[in-house]
């Protein structure tokens, strides 16, 4: 989402997560009644408890009655609702607060949701992470930062569109000569192509991209130094000799720090969600109702 | 302009935030040519989009975008996202994915709201009760009419389409502008630390991502918007946009004072982008002060703007049929209007030649000849122009609309028709012959305009000019390096003619493997004869007529055409005396348009269908069904004036209702258009 609402969120959610914090273990927290389906699985279960917690902490807090949008949105309905009265915004807002129209709105049910949930989320100062924590996550999470294996390889290219008939011809002569052309480079054999070199290093799947699922999987198989072909693609019929493989690699931080620093925050506002949650959810007494 | 104060909020904002110049303390500012493991002397194709809104553009913001530029980078890099409309409880209808990913993508979200939907969301903000404010977030709700959304839109980013003398931020901005200004360099931290953060700054230069922004001048509905694309991190500290710089050379100055000529590390450029819906004023032979152009003038607009884009979802600006010469294939997507506030006006406007490249580069050609420099002498980019950060999101047979200036698709239930307006489309890609996929080297690709559009199919295209080459080059195994050694690229000046001899273009072309076979490749010429420009078309590879065609039933392929294509042709009535341009177009045999795709793929029945109904709805602008969309033989521009035309014998009409009768094409030909290689004649 946009980060609209930084500042109010920031004050709110200070307060908002150290209230919690403190409650934990200490007092007792607040009584609430969750009525849920008769067939609700545990998940279905502990989604409308976290949902309940979070709507009784946001009106709690009074949110419900103090939120802007949430104040807005009340008085566009009593407007529509009486749409004679000549009630100024705050008495309208009055009455639909004594109706308790906000306790059963789903738009202010979903904002609170929100205002809530990015209050859980808030990262203070003091949880930002340090150079140290981001090294730990590089190491420890590098299947997220790591880098596609490699190879670099050999390529010689026979055209289908120019050759035409003779092709497949072509294609046996281009084996023999590449049968006795050693070690060295293709350089002026087969067809040119807009990108196409001689020999490159490229990812299994930029050779998808570029030529097909054919060539990406010869150049993935761990065969070194051999010619292999004739491969077909869209464009014609092609030659592939690994020269080298280069292994999936994580790179080191001072290379990636911006990409683990985005990815680290992500994680802290997850786990601060989740660690407020829990705080919440065991100060809370919670009483489970299912329907008949 | 308040620009002390605005230089009071630089500095604050560089002494409390990192955000602000886009640094991290982890990031490597290096990224000196030669650090990726592809590495390639003679360039590698990379495939990038430049051109893509977010939430944080006003106009994607009120048609319900919320995806982020996070989102939009995790798109580009192939991961799926979610599309508006969303349910009352916010849970989205549509996602959307990517074939493949991109290889490069800067976010150009509009300058000039960035400030002011910060303000509107922001409860702490001293703008947040304006009255602005207040209608804003009343047509974020749910079950906002369509026609109020549309009138707070209107009186909001109608702004934009205020004279220069008059631009100014709205009055929720509050007192010298103050709290969208700080609010607009704080959300351009974010963009800028989103684009820092989603760069590979590694040896696998997996994907590259550049900051910038719109700047979204738009004088009586006149568009001159360009994007603005810096080269690294080290960026300017507020995006000017059309409130703080109402004209092209103000924005130019800024750049250059506060970045170019600031230190040796900051670098940017602009592209300008659908100078077709301009009204043909986007290549004026004046300054903004009304004075003929100067020589100082041109040589800032050729060193500020080396690309334009040719094609996006708004139409192709490359040329009008019938215009200036015969060229058949000039009638690619083009939008049937001159600017976008005629959609909403009496008269509908025809198309102005002058808004179109090729008027552009022959008038560019005339300045050159008098003043030394060639102001126009653009090299060629597409882009999509996503109003919902979906970055190449460009198949035909996917199109989700782009929102921006299509229906306001945020609203529920979702309609069962077009996602967007016929004469609409998906845009297109910039391809860049680079040495890397790096910022360094792609943006040099850019800067010495070493480039092509397409519009959409990644179909590779190479092109070079010399004075020598061998007729047999295109068998040549190393044909780039021949060619590149003996001549110049796409975007290159060809250097001094040897003795009567005439330039010689070779040009080499592979299908999109997962696309459409080519058809052929074309050579465009324009020269200056005197004082006159004149454009010819020249085939030199494939076959015109080969016979391939599309079912409009299931959009199946028939007939053959070419995996690749190479030609090489001489020029045979080069003049030396003669300013001249040149440049290709590789088409691909036809396919189904989008809105053929989608009638193909939906279930109507037009054999009983209501056309009063749909007029009803298109009166009271609700979104069309699919019987409306597919069955009226006249579709035309869903334009509120053109409602009530009666298409039946459009010849009968007067032209600016009979413009209201203009029917897409069942079928496109996917093209590339490679930037030009110039000559010039010795002075």
């Amino acid at each position: 989402m946009l980060r609209p609402l930084i500042h109010f969120f920031l004050i709110g959610g200070l307060l908002f997560s150290a209230k919690a914090v403190s409650q934990r273990s200490r007092i007792e927290g607040p009584a609430i009644t969750v009525r849920v389906a008769a067939d609700a699985t545990d998940a279905n279960v502990e989604a409308a408890v976290g949902e309940a917690i979070l709507l009784n902490e946001a009106r709690r807090y009074r949110w419900d009655q103090t939120d802007p949008i949430v104040y807005t949105h009340l008085i566009r309905n009593m407007r529509f609702i009486e749409p004679d009265s000549t009630d100024d915004d705050r008495a309208l807002f009055q009455r639909a607060v004594e109706m308790n129209m906000q306790a059963h709105d789903p738009v202010v049910r979903a904002r609170l949701l929100y205002r809530a949930r990015e209050a859980l989320a808030f990262v203070p100062d003091d949880r930002m992470p340090s150079s140290a924590e981001l090294e730990e996550h590089r190491r420890t999470h590098g299947d997220r930062f790591e880098r596609e294996k490699r190879v670099r390889f050999q390529h010689v290219f026979l055209s289908r569109s120019k050759r035409g008939e003779t092709l497949s011809a072509d294609a046996r002569d281009m084996r023999k000569q590449l049968s006795e052309l050693g070690d060295s480079v293709p350089s002026g054999l087969g067809d040119p192509l807009p990108g196409l070199r001689p020999e490159q290093s490229a990812t299994p799947s930029g050779v998808r991209q570029d030529y097909g699922q054919e060539l990406a999987e010869i150049v993935e198989e761990p065969v070194i130094g051999t010619w292999r072909g004739p491969v077909s693609s869209v464009y014609g019929l092609h030659f592939i000799k690994v020269i080298a493989a280069e292994p999936a690699y994580v790179p080191a931080l001072d290379i990636i720090g911006a990409e683990v620093r985005a990815d680290r925050l992500g994680e802290i506002r997850k786990e601060l969600r989740e660690e407020r949650m829990a705080s919440l959810r065991e100060a809370y007494r919670v009483q489970i109702e299912r329907a008949p | 302009m308040p620009r002390n104060l605005l230089r009071a909020f630089c500095a604050l904002a560089i002494a409390v935030s990192s955000l602000g110049c886009g640094k991290d303390e982890n990031t490597s500012t290096t990224d000196e040519l030669g650090r990726c493991a592809d590495f390639d002397p003679l360039r590698q194709v990379y495939w990038g989009d430049t051109h893509i809104h977010t939430e944080l553009s006003f106009d994607a913001n009120m048609q319900g975008t919320r995806t982020s530029s996070d989102d939009a980078y995790k798109f580009a890099r192939g991961e799926t996202i979610s599309l508006q409309p969303y349910n009352e409880d916010g849970t989205p209808t549509r996602m959307a994915a990517i074939d493949r990913p991109l290889d490069f993508v800067m976010l150009s979200d509009h300058a000039e709201f960035l400030g002011t939907l910060k303000v509107c969301n922001d409860p702490s903000s001293p703008g947040y009760d304006a009255q602005q404010c207040i209608d804003y977030r009343a047509a974020q709700e749910f079950s906002a009419a369509p026609g109020f959304v549309t009138d707070v839109f209107v009186r909001i980013n109608g702004l934009l389409n205020r004279r220069p003398e008059d631009a100014a931020y709205p009055a929720l901005c509050g007192p010298g502008d103050a709290y969208c200004l700080e609010a607009g360099m704080d959300v351009w931290g974010g963009i800028v630390s989103a684009a820092e953060s989603a760069y590979d700054r590694s040896d696998s230069c997996s994907f590259t991502s550049f900051s910038g922004y719109e700047w979204s001048g738009n004088p009586d509905g006149r568009n001159l918007h360009r994007n603005v694309m810096f080269k690294n991190e080290r960026v300017i500290d507020f995006p000017y946009g059309y409130f703080d710089e109402p004209d092209a050379e103000g924005l130019w100055a800024r750049l250059l004072g506060e970045c170019i000529d600031a230190n040796d590390v900051c670098d940017v450029l602009t592209i300008p982008h659908n100078s077709n819906l301009s009204d043909g004023v986007y290549f004026e032979d004046k300054m903004a002060n009304g004075e003929p152009l100067t020589r100082e003038y041109v040589e800032l607009r050729n060193a500020m703007e080396p690309v334009i884009e040719i094609y996006q979802h708004k139409g192709a600006s490359e040329c009008l049929p019938g215009a200036a010469t015969a060229d058949e294939l000039c009638g690619f997507e083009v939008i049937p209007f001159s600017n976008l506030g005629t959609a909403f006006a009496e008269r509908i406007t025809p198309p102005d030649p002058k808004g179109f490249l090729r008027y552009a580069y022959g008038e560019g050609m005339r300045f050159e000849a008098s003043l030394g420099t060639n102001p126009f002498q653009y090299g060629i980019t597409a882009a999509t122009d996503t109003h919902i950060s979906a970055p190449g999101l460009v198949a035909e047979d996917d199109f989700k609309g782009h929102g921006g200036a299509g229906q306001p698709n945020r609203f529920l239930p979702p309609p069962p028709g077009f996602p967007d307006v016929e004469y609409l489309s998906p845009g297109g890609l910039t391809a860049v012959w680079a040495e890397e996929n790096a910022r360094e080297a792609i943006f040099s690709a850019l800067r010495r305009k070493e480039t092509f559009g397409t519009s959409g199919p990644r179909m590779a295209v190479r092109m070079f000019g010399g004075w020598d080459y061998p007729s047999d080059l295109c068998s040549a195994p190393d044909l780039v390096a021949q060619a590149d050694a003996a001549g110049v690229p796409m975007g290159g000046t060809l250097g001094p003619q040897p003795a009567s001899s005439a330039p010689i273009f070779v040009v080499s072309a592979m299908q999109d493997s997962t696309s459409v076979p080519l058809q052929r490749i074309q050579i465009v010429k324009g020269w200056l004869d005197g004082d006159d420009y004149q454009v010819q078309v020249f085939e030199i590879a494939g076959d015109a007529n080969n016979g391939a065609s599309v079912d409009l039933d299931t959009c199946e392929l028939q007939g053959e055409g070419f995996s690749d294509l190479c030609g090489i042709w001489q020029d045979p009535d080069f003049d030396p005396g003669q300013r001249a341009y040149y440049y290709a177009r590789v088409l691909e045999n036809p396919s189904c348009r989008w809105t053929t795709w989608q009638c193909a793929a939906a279930a109507y029945d037009c054999t009983d269908w209501d056309y009063a109904a749909c007029v009803e709805r298109k009166q009271n602008r609700l979104p069309s069904d699919y019987t409306c969309d597919c069955c009226d033989p006249a579709a035309g521009l869903n334009l509120p004036f053109c409602v009530d035309v009666d298409c039946t014998d459009p010849g009968l009409l007067p032209d600016a209702q009979e413009r209201c009768c203009h029917q897409v094409e069942p079928t496109i030909q996917e093209r590339a258009w490679t930037s030009p290689i110039w000559y010039q004649p010795p002075s």
